[in-house]
């Protein structure tokens, strides 16, 4: 085994401690959100009068974004199609780890394709969203500095992810792969190897972490709070079952 | 006298509805009138700031977000997609971008994260804010420029409901001794009187007399709208403005005229004379449960077997949605029968069973249209299938009339446009703000007018009526044209 050097115990370091605040603070929120008591029934009528319907609801608004559908097609469009790619491409992220193998899958070249066609259109639909956000004057109005940041940030995520592929040679391409493999199971297993020592995977690695840190503080939060959001995930059966909560105070509705 | 038009600023129909540059502090101006001391001490609440304010105001804002779970949940998520951006009828009609509904509720979060979010440390960049006098008199200004329609809430992603925060801003001003005038005022004459327009029993039997007569020379019969009688099957809860006010009257006379024909006997309240429920617009708990707690504890005083609700938005809101959270159970009442029931799936009901019949052509003169109320359309339900509060009100108003209309699609139904006085916003002082909050509904009423021949505009809500009778003749439109659906089969019954 060889030693390791300053660089992966330093990445090593930020790795757990991110990691740690990432699950921590996020499961924080969920206990938060979820004994937080809601003292009146609240669902935007015509709501399900079933738990399943109510269910399928906020199925339709975390798979479809349907009432963002209705709301706005363009912006409806430029998110969707962010958050497709967003999620297809943390999905091959986790995936590649667990099938790399020598030899590689006959399909392994189809699945590189469809990781950067996904990395294409993530970077081009952020861009669409950011230029959203300069361009339409209630949209300029409202954004904050933090809405610029996430866009951003995630947009060097991906650009230097796909520098990965079109900007350092493929020889040192595979030198990044053939140490990322055994680097991320020892982040598993507690066998450390060096961290592919590459700057521009070095970058990219960087700002996923700064990403991860930063999502339990920002809005992103919005893929947990989603599920507890009264309006959407409430049954409207007031009248049918009596909906009452003795922790809930006299005081406000 | 001067002329009503000169003093208010009308907005021109056309019947489009714009999406208006934004005009900062457009409508800053247009204020409330502040809480009276006494209504204050009546309802529980201090009267003015004292020392120590803020801390208060904090200490309550956190006790709302350790309670509840919506205001919680829309404090964190909001990702300021600006899909609600051009949803609230205040900011169409107002231009000021206070009244858009994420940056109202920006108006709140930016306190929120100052306080409560870690964020708060590095201020300039998260736009975090300390809860100051200047913040507090914004507040004042534009949680009192939200109707509480829900209307934002349909097009959010995440369904953040803007009148949830709205309440919650105003329950904290007025724990620390800010109030409204106007709802303030109204609940305690309901503590005090039984209804918000304060008339005691003997006027009310009074003015109930004279509409019994009033029947009996129209139709002839002996219509009788009887009053605090014990052991009658159904309590009807009207709004009180159907006791007092034009339009609202002739729909409870199409109620007195429905029950006396289908022989089911029944009760008005002198103690819940009130369907209407402020406690709602003031966003307290308390307050509203008070409020609430009077027609069932009549309810149960009476013996009656069931309770029906007449024509009012928020009403049915607040009798559909929090009754049995509140004040229930009903173990007491007849478990056969939706409690409460609304008056529409009353009458709707009695219709399809035959009990009552209707001659639509009796309303031949009329072309009807149909304003879908806000928080029936986004807070509430009739009959037992999910969107009832949609087809119960139009399949009555088909039964009772031949002609209708549907006003412009995107604007009714569960996208339906507030009347812009919605929330405890019906108040003289803020008549331009009314004006322009309207003013998308007007342009899809213009169309209809023009289009289609409208000339009756039927609404289920006391705040409605109320609202359009004033609205429609500065827009230059007969103040007849604006009644309730129960006006229509008052006309139709056939006696």
């Amino acid at each position: 085994m060889t030693p390791l050097n300053l660089t992966t115990a330093i990445f090593l370091f930020f790795t757990y401690t991110v990691g740690l605040i990432f699950v921590i603070a996020v499961a924080l929120r969920i206990y938060q959100y979820a004994t937080t008591p809601q003292p009146i029934k609240l669902p935007l009528t015509p709501a399900p009068l079933t738990a399943g319907g109510a269910f399928a609801r906020i199925l339709g608004e975390v798979v479809f974004f349907k009432s963002l559908f209705k709301s706005n097609k363009p912006t409806w469009l430029f998110g969707y199609l962010f958050h497709i790619a967003f999620f297809l491409l943390i999905f091959m992220h986790f995936l590649r780890h667990f099938i790399y193998a020598n030899p590689l899958p006959w399909w392994y070249d189809i699945f590189v394709d469809i990781g950067i066609v996904c990395g294409v259109v993530m970077v081009l639909s952020l861009f669409l969203l950011l230029m959203r956000r300069v361009v339409v004057e209630r949209v300029k109005f409202i954004s904050l500095f933090s809405d610029y940041i996430i866009l951003i940030l995630i947009m060097l995520i991906g650009l230097a992810g796909l520098s990965l592929n079109y900007v350092i040679s493929p020889a040192a391409l595979t030198v990044v792969d053939n140490q990322l493999d055994p680097y991320m199971n020892g982040l598993l297993n507690f066998q450390f190897t060096n961290i592919p020592s590459n700057p521009v995977f070095l970058i990219h690695y960087t700002l996923v972490l700064l990403l991860v840190l930063y999502i339990p503080f920002s809005k992103v939060m919005h893929f947990v709070g989603i599920f507890f959001s009264p309006t959407r995930n409430m049954v409207d059966n007031p009248e049918e079952e009596r909906y009452y909560r003795p922790n809930a105070k006299d005081l406000s509705i | 006298m001067a002329n009503p038009k000169d003093k208010y600023k009308i907005p021109v129909l056309d019947g489009k509805i714009p999406i208006p540059k934004i005009v900062p502090g457009a409508s800053a101006y247009e204020h409330m009138n502040e809480a009276q001391k006494v209504d204050m001490e009546a309802l529980g609440f201090p009267f003015k700031l004292k020392d120590g304010w803020k801390e208060k105001a904090i200490g309550v804002f956190k006790e709302i977000l350790d309670n509840n779970k919506a205001v919680r949940d829309y404090m964190d998520i909001c990702v300021r997609c600006g899909a609600c951006t051009d949803k609230c009828h205040f900011f169409l009609g107002t231009a000021d971008p206070n009244n858009m509904p994420v940056q109202r509720q920006e108006l709140m979060r930016k306190v929120y994260r100052y306080y409560f979010t870690p964020s708060g440390f590095f201020k300039s960049l998260s736009n975090s804010q300390e809860l100051t006098e200047e913040v507090l008199k914004d507040w004042f200004t534009y949680f009192y420029q939200c109707s509480e329609c829900r209307r934002c809430s349909l097009y959010c992603p995440y369904g953040i409901d803007t009148a949830e925060i709205t309440m919650a801003a105003r329950q904290i001003m007025d724990s620390i001794g800010l109030g409204q005038k106007y709802a303030t005022e109204v609940i305690h004459k309901v503590f005090r009187t039984g209804n918000n327009i304060g008339i005691p029993p003997l006027a009310l039997r009074n003015t109930l007399d004279d509409l019994e007569e009033e029947i009996k020379e129209e139709s002839g019969k002996d219509v009788k709208i009887p009053m605090d009688v014990e052991g009658a099957e159904v309590l009807l809860v009207p709004p009180s403005a159907d006791f007092f006010a034009m339009p609202h009257m002739e729909s409870l006379k199409g109620y007195a005229k429905v029950f006396y024909k289908s022989g089911i006997s029944y009760t008005v309240s002198s103690y819940a004379s009130e369907a209407g429920n402020f406690g709602m617009f003031l966003g307290s708990y308390k307050n509203t449960k008070e409020i609430n707690k009077r027609i069932w504890d009549e309810a149960r005083r009476l013996k009656v077997k069931r309770v029906v609700i007449g024509e009012c938005g928020h009403a049915w809101r607040a009798a559909y949605t929090y009754s049995n959270t509140m004040n229930g159970p009903f173990d007491f009442l007849d478990a056969k029968y939706r409690q409460p029931m609304h008056i529409c799936d009353f009458t709707l009901g009695l219709v399809k069973d035959g009990v009552i019949k209707l001659d639509p052509s009796a309303n031949d003169d009329k072309v009807v249209t149909f304003h879908d109320s806000c928080n029936v359309a986004r807070g509430s339900r009739m009959g037992d299938f999910k969107g009832g509060q949609i087809v119960i009100p139009r399949e009555l108003i088909k039964a009772a009339a031949n002609k209708f209309v549907e006003l412009r699609e995107g604007t009714t139904k569960e996208s339906t446009y507030c009347c812009g006085a919605g929330g405890g916003l019906l108040t003289e002082e803020v008549m331009n703000l009314r004006l322009a909050g309207a003013m998308p509904r007007m342009q899809t009423v213009k169309e209809a007018v023009d289009n289609h021949g409208v000339n009756f505009y039927a609404l289920i809500c006391a705040i409605c009526k109320t609202q359009f009778s004033k609205i429609f003749p500065l827009h230059g439109f007969e103040e007849e044209m604006v009644g309730g659906i129960h006006q229509l089969v008052s006309n139709a019954i056939i006696m």
